[in-house]
């Protein structure tokens, strides 16, 4: 009797003690509660209330305000705390789109570490800083993203030509005014974005012409049409975001979508990475990775030792120096999705999706940097990945004996049964985009095109002959009938039918430098020298595989 | 007319001045209950005590009689049923949005986070609870006649806790709850190992049948979510309350709480502070009682040991809410209720675990879906809900391990039932078994012959020999209970801590593999 009424009274004072604790902690210990409690607005102290900024069509509702309280919508002069920063100046209002949207992290949460996501259970933490750039990706595509080095080259141009003086970019320049003081060029930030005047020169010309003095007689000169088409690369990349420009730029010097595809172009042989920038970090092992958390860390070092990583992976680590590495990182976070509502949609990605516009720009070089650079080299000089060679093919010996219609054909249609892809069926290249490969090809190897097709057609009579030939020959590196082994598959349909039996004259005969395909036609010591009767005979042989691999598709 | 008018007056004033004290006395009819009469009827009066006898035995208010088990687990229901009301003020049963509801209950509802804790734990600490009381009654014996049938409710009783239980794990639409939910429906589909092993599952297919039954779809989606939902908040609870409602009315009506039958002698006098026993002779006879068949409280033992139950036996009712109250309040404010990612169905949990009460089961369930989701489960249920009526010995009732072999008998099964757990688990672990060792063997050769079954029949041979050896059902019955708990205890702790991605062993969960 008396021990039920001690126990009763011991719990309920226990119970009550633990929910006065519940009650202190929840109304008056919250880290929101006690941050708000010092801000002040010039009305005076601020009420300490939940704050979220709520945006149905992008279905965000971003408890982030509740801390960042001078972020939130009408509160940009609350002060007090180190928190009560402003949000940068930035084309979307974080007041009308919310947090998450562009920054990730967990935007129904309330305390620090949930909220940045940094936690067990939430799969898409905040996007570092450094890279927050990496957030624009969530829905935007740049277009027309030109190679590192010519990036850097037309910023080169643009940093040259002073229009800093005038203009304002990314945040810097502009300071030059006739009175002093003000702006007087158009600020060029989003002129990727916004589109420029197109007649821009001839009119600065014009009024430079017209001006008695002040900058616009000091400070403008004629400029070159090299220099006009930097700066036409330079301006057309401003969108806003020049760190992911230049991210996305680096990404397309590396050759990566030789192997990955994004947005549907690209290579089969590594994962699709349209949405690398999503991977959920609790997914991911961090037992070889120096720092213990953080998806950033994780792909920084997924790309300076790959198979550490991910058990079983083909890919070569990437020799990149440490800035490079970064970018890379960057822009692998920057690839992500959100369906969003039409109006939500922005121009650039409907016109990827709808126009099938690029993201990488169509010249050649940026298209070799970006899909041919990761096995053939940046030089296109050939790569020894592992006990992998792929072949150079920017050497001028190659260039000088293969035809346009060899280079475009094999680009097209690639080598079945090899690592090449045939790029405009699998890979999603144009036919216009592959021509500008060859014609990079003809720049990188300075030679010109042939001319016209070499007719010569070896003899048939030649086959017995030949096949002797070959197997003492040839075999041993193509194998015996002509699979291929240490060198290319010649019993390659592809191959069959784009090779002119001049081309392979010519390539027994000279060999190809650069690879361990020797010159038959030069004497040698370590093989025997094939008279050009002998190279007919092989060559007549191994076109007698094109009727056998026909005969084979037919049946 | 001024009189009346002013006499009519006078009486309205006065009226409404005791309409505090008429609307007290009119709501408790008996006045304050300080005699024994008024004690009794403030019980037999209201509706909700009126479950209680008026008088308790003072045997049943010693501590070590029931440890308060039964109590708890009603309390833990209270209290489960309090926060679970809350939080459906805020809960939205839709996949992803029933997520993000969570994440807002747990943010920023006031005392969400709080409730949702105590819920939880409450649930958790019902689910313990309503096993220890369980274990209660059988070891004092308490299931033998009259009380047969009040065990066989609180058997329903009991799959009902574990029922409301994991209806409730869906609900947040994390991973968590997907993939063990997932895991149940495969669990609910385990009788097609049967049916397709002998090409039955065209024409017969019991477990297609149950799994969409549960699911109400094919996949774990919407269907399912408002099925458990519904069965979470409504028909399970209501079930439950009704079935709780028999069980305390049984209690009363069955004579009390068990007690041996010289519990009399064994307890010493009341202490002086005690309130004295009946000083008021009865209102009534009781003749008309007198000629009912059955059983009463009163019935052949006299009323000397008895103390009104207002407020002696609430007192210790309350103790054990606020007890209860106060062990689910102090976890929630030390451990947050589980919220992982949200449900995601291309991303499977390695491993997908059901709760941790199911461990044990989805261990056998390793071995055979059907042998470890229906078959041992159906032998044990049959084999619980037989034993009143197989051990119908009178010695040892309301006596903590009574009968023949008592704590003796006890302790050795926990040996052999430990023991030849651990045993075939380790040889297990250590060896595989015959899938692994004749890969093509017939799948019912498994089914038959695994080591969920094995353990069974260990268990079963040994209670058998138990009642030769001791000449008593009673005897068989304490050992193989010992030996089932001391299996639940083993599987369920090698499922929860010692199994990892693919259900393979480990030490600790640091030893896993990632990928």
């Amino acid at each position: 009797m008396n021990r039920n009424k001690i126990l009763l009274l011991a719990s309920s004072i226990g119970v009550l003690a633990l929910l006065a604790a519940a009650a202190i902690n929840e109304n008056f210990l919250k880290d929101w509660r006690r941050i708000q409690s010092v801000g002040h607005s010039p009305d005076g102290a601020i009420n300490v209330q939940l704050r979220q900024v709520v945006n149905p069509g992008l279905r965000t509702a971003d408890r982030c305000t509740s801390c960042h309280v001078s972020m939130g919508p009408g509160e940009q002069e609350v002060t007090g705390h180190a928190l009560f920063r402003k949000h940068p100046a930035v084309v979307h209002d974080p007041a009308q789109y919310g947090c998450t949207i562009c920054h990730g992290g967990q935007g129904s949460a309330t305390e620090k570490a949930d909220a940045h996501g940094d936690v067990h259970f939430w799969p898409e933490p905040m996007i570092p800083l450094k890279s927050a750039q990496a957030g624009c990706g969530t829905c935007h595509i740049a277009l027309h993203v030109p190679k590192a080095d010519q990036l850097r080259a037309a910023q080169a141009v643009f940093e040259r030509l002073d229009c800093r003086a005038c203009h304002r970019v990314d945040g810097k320049g502009g300071t030059i005014r006739p009175d002093g003081g003000g702006m007087e060029g158009t600020d060029l930030t989003r002129s990727g974005v916004s589109g420029y005047d197109m007649g821009w020169y001839a009119k600065h010309v014009e009024k430079s012409a017209k001006a008695a003095s002040g900058p616009w007689k000091t400070s403008w000169a004629a400029v070159n049409d090299e220099d006009l088409a930097a700066v036409a690369v330079f301006l057309a990349s401003r969108n806003g975001a020049p760190k992911l420009m230049e991210a996305k730029a680096t990404f397309f010097s590396y050759g990566c979508l030789g192997c990955h595809r994004v947005s549907g172009v690209g290579g089969d042989e590594g994962p699709d990475l349209t949405r690398a920038g999503e991977k959920d970090p609790g997914q991911a092992d961090f037992s070889n990775v120096p720092e213990e958390r953080g998806l950033n860390h994780w792909i920084a070092e997924h790309f300076r030792a790959p198979v550490a990583l991910v058990t079983g992976s083909k890919m070569p680590a990437v020799a990149a120096p440490e800035s490079d590495i970064a970018q890379l990182t960057t822009f692998v976070l920057s690839l992500r999705r959100r369906e969003l509502p039409g109006i939500y949609s922005p121009k650039d990605r409907l016109e990827a999706v709808r126009f099938g516009k690029r993201e990488f720009a169509g010249d050649g070089a940026t298209l070799f940097g970006a899909f041919c650079a990761g096995c053939h080299g940046q030089d296109g000089m050939g790569r020894t990945a592992g006990d992998e060679t792929f072949p150079a093919i920017a050497n001028a010996e190659f260039q000088k004996l293969a035809s346009d219609r060899f280079l475009t054909e094999t680009i097209a249609k690639g080598r079945p049964g090899r690592r090449m892809p045939g790029w405009n069926k699998d890979g999603g290249l144009r036919p216009d985009e592959v021509a500008a490969i060859v014609r990079h090809l003809r720049v990188l190897s300075g030679v010109e095109a042939r001319a016209a097709e070499d007719e010569w057609k070896a003899s048939r009579d030649l086959r017995p002959a030949g096949r002797r030939l070959y197997a003492a020959s040839c075999g041993g590196c193509h194998g015996a009938d002509g699979q291929g082994n240490k060198g290319p598959a010649l019993a390659n349909a592809v191959l069959l039918d784009v090779a002119t039996d001049g081309y392979l004259r010519d390539t027994i005969t000279k060999g190809r430098p650069g690879s361990i395909m020797p010159a038959f036609g030069e004497p040698s010591p370590t093989h025997r020298t094939l008279a050009a009767a002998d190279v007919e005979a092989v060559v007549a042989y191994i076109r007698s595989w094109q009727e056998k691999t026909k005969n084979e598709k037919k049946r | 007319m001024s009189t009346e008018a002013k006499s009519a007056m006078t009486e309205f004033t006065s009226n409404l001045r005791s309409v505090p004290r008429r609307m007290l006395e009119s709501a408790f009819r008996s006045g304050k209950p300080n005699t024994d009469r008024t004690r009794s009827t403030f019980v037999f009066s209201n509706v909700f005590l009126h479950l209680h006898s008026v008088r308790t035995h003072r045997w049943s208010l010693r501590w070590t009689t029931t440890m308060g088990l039964g109590l708890a687990t009603t309390a833990a229901f209270l209290i489960t049923l309090f926060t679970g009301v809350l939080l459906m003020f805020y809960y939205k049963p839709y996949p992803d949005v029933a997520y993000q509801s969570i994440k807002d209950i747990h943010f920023v509802v006031p005392t969400g986070r709080f409730m949702r804790n105590i819920h939880r734990w409450a649930a958790n600490v019902m689910v313990v609870t309503v096993i220890l009381h369980m274990a209660r009654a059988f070891y004092t014996a308490s299931y033998r006649r009259p009380r047969e049938f009040n065990w066989l409710v609180g058997m329903g009783l009991l799959a009902i806790t574990l029922g409301l239980s994991f209806t409730g794990y869906l609900l947040p639409w994390d991973q968590l709850a997907y993939w063990a939910i997932t895991i149940g429906a495969n669990i609910a589909q385990s009788p097609r190992e049967v049916t397709d092993a002998l090409n039955l599952t065209d024409y017969f297919d019991p477990g297609g049948f149950q799994r969409s039954l549960l699911l109400g779809s094919e996949i774990v989606g919407e269907e399912a979510l408002i099925r458990f939902y519904l069965l979470h908040v409504m028909i399970l609870p209501l079930a439950l309350v009704a079935l709780m409602t028999i069980h305390f009315w049984r209690i009363r009506k069955d004579g009390g709480i068990a007690r041996p039958a010289d519990a009399d002698a064994r307890l010493e006098a009341p202490a002086g502070a005690v309130y004295p026993v009946f000083t008021q002779a009865p209102q009534k006879t009781y003749q008309l009682a007198a000629i009912v068949k059955g059983r009463t409280s009163a019935v052949e033992r006299g009323p000397e040991n008895t103390v009104p139950s207002m407020p002696h036996l609430f007192y210790a009712e309350l103790a054990i809410l606020m007890l209860t109250a106060l062990v689910c309040v102090a976890l929630s404010l030390v451990s947050d209720a589980p919220l992982k990612e949200l449900a995601n169905p291309s991303v499977p949990e390695n491993p997908a675990k059901a709760p941790w009460y199911f461990l044990g089961l989805q261990e056998l369930v390793a071995f055979s879906a059907f042998m470890g989701g229906i078959g041992v489960p159906s032998v044990v249920l049959i084999g619980l809900g037989l034993i009143p009526y197989l051990d119908r010995e009178k010695a040892g009732t309301g006596e903590w391990f009574g009968g023949p072999g008592g704590a003796r008998l006890v302790r050795r099964s926990l040996m052999v039932g430990f023991g030849a757990s651990i045993l075939i688990e380790a040889f297990v672990i250590r060896f595989g078994w015959i899938r692994e060792w004749f890969p093509h063997v017939p799948q019912l050769v498994v089914t038959a012959l695994n080591p969920g079954t094995l353990l069974t029949l260990v268990y079963g041979l040994y209670s058998v020999w138990l009642v030769k050896r001791y000449q008593s059902t009673r005897a068989g019955a304490l050992g193989l209970f010992t030996c089932f708990l001391c299996g639940f205890l083993v599987l369920t702790v090698i499922g929860t801590y010692f199994r990892g991605p693919n259900w393979d062993f480990y030490w600790s969960p640091s030893l896993w593999p990632h990928h």
